[in-house]
């Protein structure tokens, strides 16, 4: 951590003068440092605002309006959330939701278990971490129309499974109730464990050698390192990516749907995003799709706020 | 057993699981890729293994004479790469201003931006294709990229608050006390030391933006600034394509952001490692 | 370090470049010099007649150029969406006939006294006119024809032991021709229940034997509820379809189009219900199981003394029109007025291979391959689509609610209530 090598100016008396003269300079510094400091921030506030801030205002308003088809727009007041209460296709898609969040446990530790595998350091680590972040480079459009030929019911999957004895486990993925949820979050998954490998690796190599080194000089065997001193040291890593994982999973599924399943067969795969979509575009219902669209943001801001809590103390504090 | 043969056993288990997922996340791949040699009467014929029947390019050929390749590839680089800068340059601003300089209400700030995390694209897609028309950008680059920079600030303002927070004040104050200003003491102290985390924010941003499919979809359509994915998912709904077809597009698709992952696997990881490892 | 600085100047040039396009990122179009039409449309008929299109109508016109702005059909709402209710974009639409342009009669310009004119020389243009009536305003112009036929692979069917000049024609002797075939291992029906496509090309086929044609503008009303004995008769027999194995086991989660045309393309099925027009058509199948392997019938008859039954479900293709917002109107007419022509039904012919509906193509142009000619015979004698009748919703609902049945999930009433619930929230039936 080097300072600058600009050759230093000379120091202008303003910042040398001592005694009653620094006062009134501190406060100009100050005033000063409140224009910079607004005008430093005016992008990136300009841009939350704008593109995020201002739509969910709007998306409120509109989700308070009747606006079907093409015509104007009429207040409604809550009429839409009413009927999202009674709509089957409203109450399935967030249970589907629930379904997709209970999976959680898996997108955390199955990541973990890899991270720890390959941080053994057996011959070729690097290639192992290199060939799992491949899967989370392709655009998820991609995997969608990709594995639409893999999950066929004649695509190499159950081809592969015929072959190692497990026939009666080679049906058509895609045609069931909860085998069409679980082959989407299980494409899901493919995406996204290699970030959840690497960032797991990212906290493994925190951990200093010397500490695993001195528990293996003292007999303590793999299992026993791993749990007393691995787990408990990833502990910031896990919430971190726990967390990541449980506000961003429904918007990872967005892409895979469209692609995949388009919420069927029936409501199977219907999630509050895709509905979102489905209500707005193809329904041509711009007010209820807002409503939907509201409440599924509410759904995640709860799944988010710890996260949310946590960044914020994280970059706020002071360096220890 | 011996300790040892144990041992043994676990590492060869440890490397035959660590295989097995290795081809699970590689398979795929592999396979559109085969598919996107292969004839179409070839796939119908064998759709699983090896293109015995023949290897053929004219897939690509025609993927990029239907997709317009080059305009789209032109398109998604626009788009992403100024998305990409305009979302870095914003966040490191207000890390910096946030994070060194001292004004009420930078808490707020931060606040306000690390929130907007939790407001995914799909909930307000069409109050914001609204907002974009209302500014005069739809169906233009500049919309795009706005839109883009908006949803990748909050993520890299978290990350390079942090990093700019480990910096000791008593750095910035003696750089100042140098009489280095504000750009200088940002530029030329605070980004070499925030590196990795740039480099890493950036391959994050480079990928999910050149990757996304809703907001190109809504806000540039079907017009001819559409971005790569836009064309992929477009042509993979066409009356007349087959499998092989839609593979080459997939692999041409998939490309670039694999190319850059390649060359930049160090950054990355060494990103990876200073973002959350703290 | 020497990373860095490439990164940094990509990046440099990125936003240069960035910068630099986004002034040319908009649409030229001065006043003087040619004026530029943006046309939206999924290009039925291929790209290749698409090209075909703008030369020609270029050469003729050379005041007027045409930028295609082309989106598949299953995401082609969307992309239109927005543009409608932003009242910009396009200056030339393309809809399907039916519901889906009257729900979206706000975006066009309605043709006035001139609609009976420009038309002249098409067999029947009433699908772009409200409630089919030509009398009433109507929103632009079609020139190809659509509807549902059954084609058949005739190898298959003879491999059944079946006659392959003769297809079942009714829907008994339909189930027992599917024991047949699936005893040789084959699929019967090749069939995707996801996407519109259920409602376009396998519903008005059923219905037909239950409804007539006021029962049929009812639907277009919403004046008929889905609990009615006729719709859920319909809805039985859709279902029973699936239900009976007639079909390809993973009908519910694939699209007709591409994936279940491709079972019959592949000669894995012995008949596929697709269109005559646009796309997987006699074209298209005569091409990958040749001319003489493909048999085109009707689907077969429920009811045969029902009024419809023997009728063919016919519908104006695509509609084009002006666009409401659009500033060079008449330049968007004077295309408009040129599909309707000659010309175009001519390269319609030639290079889509589809049906027209100008009475003046040349006959001679028309293809003489089997399977088309006894298309024209099936066209004769033509009743309303009830396909095109059903809301976007109610499409839907018909494609999930078939879904659910055929995996059991579901029962036929609750299917119909599911519709009537769907009818209830499409936007223009809940104003009538």
């Amino acid at each position: 951590m080097t300072i600058s090598t600009a050759p230093a100016p000379e120091p202008t008396s303003a910042d040398r003068t001592p005694g009653t003269a620094r006062r009134p300079a501190r406060r100009h510094r100050h005033a000063r440092e409140w224009w910079l400091a607004a005008l430093l921030v005016s992008p990136a506030l300009a841009l939350a605002v704008a593109f995020k801030l201002v739509p969910l205002v709007r998306g409120v308003i509109t989700s308070m309006e009747s606006s079907a088809g093409f015509g104007g727009a009429t207040f409604a007041g809550a009429d839409n959330y009413l009927r999202m209460l009674d709509d089957p296709m409203v109450i399935t898609s967030f249970r589907n939701a629930l379904m997709v969040v209970a999976t959680l446990p898996v997108w955390v530790v199955l990541p973990l278990v890899l991270a720890v595998l390959i941080h053994q350091r057996a011959p070729g680590w690097k290639f192992f971490r290199a060939v799992y972040f491949v899967p989370y480079t392709i655009a998820p459009i991609v995997v969608g129309i990709m594995f639409r030929q893999i999950l066929a019911p004649d695509g190499p999957i159950n081809a592969g499974l015929r072959t190692i004895g497990l026939d009666p486990l080679a049906i058509a993925w895609l045609n069931g109730r909860y085998s069409a949820l679980f082959s989407l979050v299980a494409v899901a998954l493919w995406s996204f464990f290699g970030l959840g490998v690497m960032t797991y690796l990212a906290g493994l190599a925190t951990i200093p050698d010397e500490m695993l080194e001195a528990a293996y000089l003292d007999g303590a065997g793999f299992w026993r390192r791993l749990f007393s001193i691995v787990v408990p040291m990833l502990r910031p890593t896990v919430a971190y990516w726990s967390v990541l994982c449980a506000s961003g999973v429904l918007i990872w599924l967005f892409p895979l749907i469209y692609a995949l399943t388009q919420g069927g067969p029936g409501d199977a795969t219907m999630l509050p995003e895709y509905l979102v979509f489905l209500t707005t575009f193809t329904f041509l219902d711009r007010g209820y799709g807002s409503a939907i669209g509201i409440a599924l943001f509410v759904f995640v801001a709860v799944l988010s706020i710890f996260s949310v809590r946590h960044m914020f103390k994280e970059g706020t504090r002071k360096p220890r | 057993m011996s300790r040892r043969t144990t041992a043994r056993l676990g590492r060869y288990l440890l490397t035959f699981a660590l295989v097995v997922v290795a081809v699970a996340a590689i398979y795929p791949l592999l396979f559109t890729v085969i598919s996107s040699l292969k004839t179409q009467y070839g796939f119908a014929e064998d759709p699983l293994g090896l293109p015995t029947a023949g290897v053929t390019l004219e897939n690509y050929v025609e993927a990029f004479r239907r997709m317009d390749m080059p305009r789209l590839l032109l398109n998604s680089l626009i788009t992403t790469a100024g998305g990409l800068v305009l979302s870095v340059l914003a966040a490191l601003l207000v890390a910096y201003a946030v994070t060194k300089l001292r004004f009420r209400g930078g808490k707020a700030v931060f606040l306000l931006i690390i929130i907007t995390l939790t407001i995914p694209s799909q909930a307000i897609i069409y109050p914001l294709y609204q907002t974009v028309l209302d500014l005069g950008m739809s169906g233009e680059y500049q919309g795009l990229i706005l839109a883009y920079a908006a949803f990748g600030l909050p993520l890299g303002t978290y990350q390079l608050a942090g990093y700019f927070q480990q910096v000791p004040d008593e750095l910035i104050e003696a750089a100042r006390m140098d009489g280095a200003g504000h750009f200088t003491i940002l530029f030329r102290l605070l980004v070499p030391i925030a590196t990795p985390a740039l480099a890493a924010l950036a391959i994050f941003n480079f990928v999910w933006m050149w990757n996304d499919l809703l907001l190109p979809l809504v806000i540039m359509g079907g017009s001819d600034s559409k971005t790569l994915m836009v064309g992929v998912s477009l042509l993979s709904g066409q009356y007349d394509v087959s499998v092989p077809l839609v593979s080459a597009g997939l692999i041409v698709a998939l490309l670039p952001v694999l190319i850059v992952y390649l060359v930049f696997q160090r950054q990355l990881v060494s990103g990876a490692l200073a973002g959350s490892g703290k | 370090m020497n990373r860095r600085r490439t990164l940094a100047g990509l990046a440099a040039a990125g936003t240069a470049a960035a910068l630099l396009l986004t002034g040319c990122g908009g649409d030229g179009g001065t006043a003087d010099g040619p004026v530029t039409l943006k046309v939206l449309t999924w290009e039925p008929g291929g790209a290749e007649y698409w090209q075909q299109v703008k030369s020609s109508f270029e050469a003729s016109h050379p005041d007027i150029k045409l930028e295609m702005e082309s989106v598949p059909f299953d995401k082609y709402p969307e992309v239109q969406g927005p543009y409608i209710t932003s009242q910009s974009g396009p200056d030339v639409m393309a809809n399907n006939a039916g519901l889906e342009l009257f729900d979206r009669r706000n975006a066009y310009v309605p043709l006035g006294e001139q609609a009976a004119e420009i038309n002249k020389d098409l067999v029947s243009y009433s699908g772009a006119c409200e409630d089919f009536d030509t009398s009433k305003n109507c929103y632009g112009v079609p020139f190809s024809y659509q509807g549902n036929v059954l084609y058949y692979n005739k190898d298959v069917l003879a491999a059944a032991g079946l006659d392959p000049e003769q297809p079942p024609a009714t829907w008994d002797e339909f189930g027992a021709a599917c024991e047949a075939v699936a005893a040789t291992g084959k699929t019967c029906l090749a069939l995707g229940l996801s996407g519109t496509f259920p409602a376009y090309w396998d519903f008005p086929e059923i219905a037909r034997n239950y409804l007539t044609e006021d029962d049929i503008r009812a639907l277009l009303a919403g004046t008929i509820s889905w609990t009615d004995p006729k719709l859920v008769s319909t809805l039985e027999k859709l279902a029973e379809i699936t239900t009976s194995g007639w079909a390809n086991d993973n009908a519910p989660s694939i699209t007709m189009l591409p994936d279940g045309a491709d079972i019959f393309q592949r000669g894995d099925a012995a008949f596929a219900g697709t269109i005559i027009s646009d796309a997987v058509n006699w074209q298209a199948f005569g091409e990958a199981l040749g001319d003489e392997t493909l048999g085109v019938t009707r689907w077969p008859v429920i009811n045969p003394d029902a009024p419809l039954a023997q009728k063919f479900s016919g519908i104006e293709g695509a509609v084009y029109g002006v666009t409401q917002w659009s500033d060079k109107k008449d330049a968007g007419l004077t295309f408009i007025s040129w599909l309707a022509g000659k010309e175009n039904g001519e390269l319609w012919v030639e290079y889509a291979k589809g049906q027209p509906l100008n009475t003046n193509v040349d006959s001679a142009l028309l293809p003489d391959s089997p399977a088309f000619l006894k298309i024209q015979e099936l066209v004769a004698d033509p009743t309303l689509h009830a396909g095109v009748m059903l809301s976007g919703p109610e499409a839907d609902a018909l494609a999930r609610g078939w879904q659910q049945v055929t995996l059991g999930q579901l029962t036929i009433d609750a299917w119909a209530e599911q519709m009537q619930q769907a009818l209830e929230r499409s936007p223009t039936k809940q104003q009538n």
